[in-house]
């Protein structure tokens, strides 16, 4: 006997039955599964920082520009909130003057490391120098790589909600893209802690 | 999404949130600058709980998981607290 889901209904099949929206499950697995990409390179980090210390590559780190480029990333992830909350009460102007700062201060947040990383480039910590210098920059990299994305991601919601395709009754795609820039803020979170505070 | 949402969090509560997220930074890094007369046996500690903290905050105001299905938090834990497991075993000679 067989069986033809397509007769079966929409509730069903996307799963709001038990409460859970399938979209929304797909980026917290892909989430989860970044969890795992960062854990790796972090790991890999570490164990250089512990088993093989460089205390002069450390102290090349400058802790206050990097702390004032973590202030930015967290204020981009208050903007996002906040442009959720306007689609949420159908303030659509609202949200895209939001995600437009939160383009602008990504883009910061990458000015700020493409700063960091041309100082510590001429004062001879580079990819290629060290071991912590390859971990260093593979794992903060690949972080700007995702903010990239993220900036690419909010400039393709953007150009969604100018378009009018989300309202206070439509609003997936906004909290989509929320979850991924905040999952980007947490990371960040946690590689200034053990890069540059510890 | 939108058929399973729970009430919204307030844009005071945000407001909040995103204070906190601001001091704790602001006093990382004025404890990295200066060390506070303190060793790093006591920093050290105190940054990865200002860490969790903010991670946490993040977590469950930001993106929602205080008030959404606990599935997605679990789904969420989970190889976070295998990469703990996995960063203890590797500490064990």
């Amino acid at each position: 006997m067989t069986t033809d889901i397509s007769l079966q209904n929409d509730e069903f099949r996307a799963g709001s039955a038990l409460g859970i929206d399938h979209r929304k499950l797909g980026i917290w697995l892909f989430l989860s599964s970044e969890i795992m990409f960062f854990g790796g390179l972090l790991a890999a980090f570490l164990h250089y920082k512990i088993n093989n210390p460089s205390p002069v590559e450390h102290d090349l780190l400058d802790v206050t520009l990097v702390g004032i480029n973590t202030f930015i990333l967290l204020t981009s992830s208050f903007t996002v909130v906040l442009g959720l909350e306007a689609i949420r009460h159908g303030n659509r102007r609202r949200l895209l003057t939001f995600l437009g700062l939160t383009m602008l201060l990504g883009a910061a947040f990458l000015g700020g490391q493409g700063l960091e990383f041309s100082e510590l480039y001429r004062r001879g910590m580079t990819l290629q120098s060290t071991v912590y210098g390859s971990s260093f920059f593979t794992l903060t990299g690949f972080h700007g790589l995702h903010v990239l994305v993220g900036i690419l991601w909010a400039a393709l919601t953007l150009r969604k909600a100018a378009r009018g395709r989300y309202d206070e009754g439509h609003y997936a795609g906004v909290e989509l893209f929320g979850l991924y820039w905040h999952f980007v803020d947490i990371v960040w979170i946690v590689l200034f802690t053990l890069i540059y505070l510890t | 999404m939108e058929a399973n949402s729970k009430p919204a969090t307030s844009i005071r509560t945000y407001a909040g949130v995103y204070a906190v997220l601001g001091l704790i930074t602001l006093i990382e890094i004025l404890l990295a600058d200066s060390q506070g007369g303190m060793s790093r046996q006591v920093l050290t500690p105190a940054f990865l709980m200002f860490s969790l903290a903010k991670a946490s905050l993040v977590a469950a105001f930001f993106m929602h998981l205080r008030n959404d299905s606990k599935f997605y938090t679990a789904v969420f834990l989970l190889p976070a607290v295998l990469l703990l497991i996995f960063a203890l075993l590797a500490t064990v000679r």
